[in-house]
């Protein structure tokens, strides 16, 4: 096994259990759907609040998505062969990780013209939630890898996940939706963009080493 | 410097020993000292021009939002240790002070909302330093559902000593997130580099509690820990020389 063909096997998976993701993406859109049901369906509450709604849909939806995806391979060995496979585990641990991201953040991009017309976001905020939701993913898949990656070995994980996990989203969703909320005043945005950057930065630094810990521990 | 004594209290054996020594004279002391801060804080320290008499919860607020965070930061401190350096003491140490660390925030965030009742009239207000006390609160208990679910001990270690570190270093940037996101709390009350601004019958008192709080968490945490020593370590042979000798 190389680099190369492991990306490429998590490809194939990924496209022949579609299933999961498009899950996701349904579940995200129904959580949209909840918010003018359930509060208010007029234009003078959906706007303002169309980007936290989509942030906090989001936030929900990749949590979703990402507590499966080491349970298959942790069920039939994969895991145990990646941690003796001789390649570096963190390495591995970024290169799924970046897949999975691909896999549920761009039909995720595909969507959200559909739900921010649906929430009356304003025009001129639709390219700042595509770089908010750009730059501040890659910080929710990271963290939320090192959550599934712990609680890999339990049956019912999922819940656990997301009490763990769902603290450390916070700053996301605060930059995000500051971010999207600034731009609709016609505020300087880009500082927000800039922190949730940074943010994915440092996860980056930290995450793959820490999956890694985290597998090397659910295998044993 | 040697560094012999931090070897030896890292073998669950001598710090047992060493903490069966100091656990009750850390939390009789911390209670002795947190009941002369308390009623000098409650009964005689001067009310405040502006809050009457509601200021005092203050005495019970400080200390224990102070101890939440210095509970964290131990636990993340601990993680690194556990993961690093591999020490057997550290888990140990997490599953002790992280329930601790819980109540304390519990407190703070309970004392919190009822000043916040007489002085902001409202019981809750989504500001700053409540949201990320709520969040700290959230954090503790993360980790001990992860504890609770995770049975096999090994794991159940590694997970608690990894979700510590990556808290340790989420903490700063949840905090000040919060902060720019929304600001209404007074700043902190203690800093290390100014004089307090209030007067001296005020906060000596509260200095006095929190130095309380702080023994009596540390005898708590040392009593935990003894517990889980002996529960880990019951198949050894100086477990069992204990347990007859001195009963549990």
């Amino acid at each position: 096994m190389t680099y190369l063909t492991f990306g490429r096997t998590q490809c194939r998976v990924l496209w022949r259990r579609k299933q999961d993701t498009v899950n996701a993406l349904l579940f995200f859109v129904m959580v949209v759907a909840l918010f003018p049901l359930g509060i208010n369906p007029s234009a003078a509450f959906l706007a303002p609040a169309a980007g936290g709604i989509i942030w906090c849909a989001a936030v929900l939806a990749i949590l979703m998505a990402i507590d499966g995806i080491f349970k298959e391979d942790f069920r039939d060995g994969t895991l145990e062969q990646w941690v003796v496979c001789g390649l570096s585990l963190p390495v591995l641990m970024l290169i799924k990780v970046a897949i999975h991201w691909f896999a549920v953040v761009f039909p995720l991009l595909l969507v959200m013209p559909l739900v921010s017309e649906m929430l009356m976001l304003p025009s001129g905020s639709f390219w700042v939630l595509v770089a908010t939701v750009l730059a501040g993913t890659p910080c929710l898949f990271l963290l939320g890898a090192i959550g599934a990656a712990l609680t890999v070995s339990l049956k019912q994980g999922a819940t656990l996940v997301i009490l763990v996990i769902l603290p450390f989203y916070l700053p996301v969703i605060i930059f995000a939706t500051s971010a999207i909320e600034a731009s609709q005043v016609g505020l300087p945005y880009i500082g927000f963009v800039a922190m949730l950057l940074a943010v994915s930065l440092l996860s980056l630094v930290v995450s793959p080493f820490m999956t890694a810990v985290a597998v090397k521990a659910s295998v044993n | 410097m040697s560094w012999a004594w931090f070897h030896r209290l890292g073998s669950p054996k001598s710090f047992f020993f060493w903490s069966k020594r100091w656990a009750r004279p850390a939390f009789l002391s911390g209670l002795i000292i947190l009941i002369v801060g308390l009623v000098w804080g409650l009964a005689f320290a001067p009310p405040d021009y502006q809050q009457g008499d509601s200021f005092r919860i203050i005495y019970i607020h400080v200390p224990a939002a102070m101890l939440a965070q210095t509970c964290y930061f131990a636990l993340g401190v601990a993680g690194i240790v556990s993961l690093v350096w591999q020490m057997k003491i550290a888990p140990m140490f997490i599953r002790a002070v992280a329930p601790i660390g819980a109540v304390m925030a519990f407190i703070s965030l309970v004392t919190g909302a009822i000043w916040g009742k007489t002085a902001w009239g409202t019981w809750w207000v989504w500001d700053a330093r409540l949201t990320s006390v709520l969040v700290l609160f959230f954090l503790y208990m993360g980790i001990i559902a992860l504890q609770n679910a995770l049975e096999e001990t090994a794991l159940a270690d590694k997970a608690t000593a990894v979700i510590s570190v990556v808290g340790l270093i989420n903490l700063p940037i949840i905090k000040y997130s919060v902060v720019w996101w929304n600001t209404l709390h007074q700043g902190a009350t203690f800093t290390l580099t100014e004089k307090p601004a209030m007067p001296v019958e005020m906060w000596l008192p509260l200095l006095i509690a929190v130095i309380g709080f702080y023994c009596m968490v540390m005898g708590l945490a040392l009593w935990r820990m003894q517990t889980i020593i002996l529960l880990r370590e019951h198949r050894t042979q100086w477990v069992k020389q204990e347990v007859t000798d001195h009963g549990v």
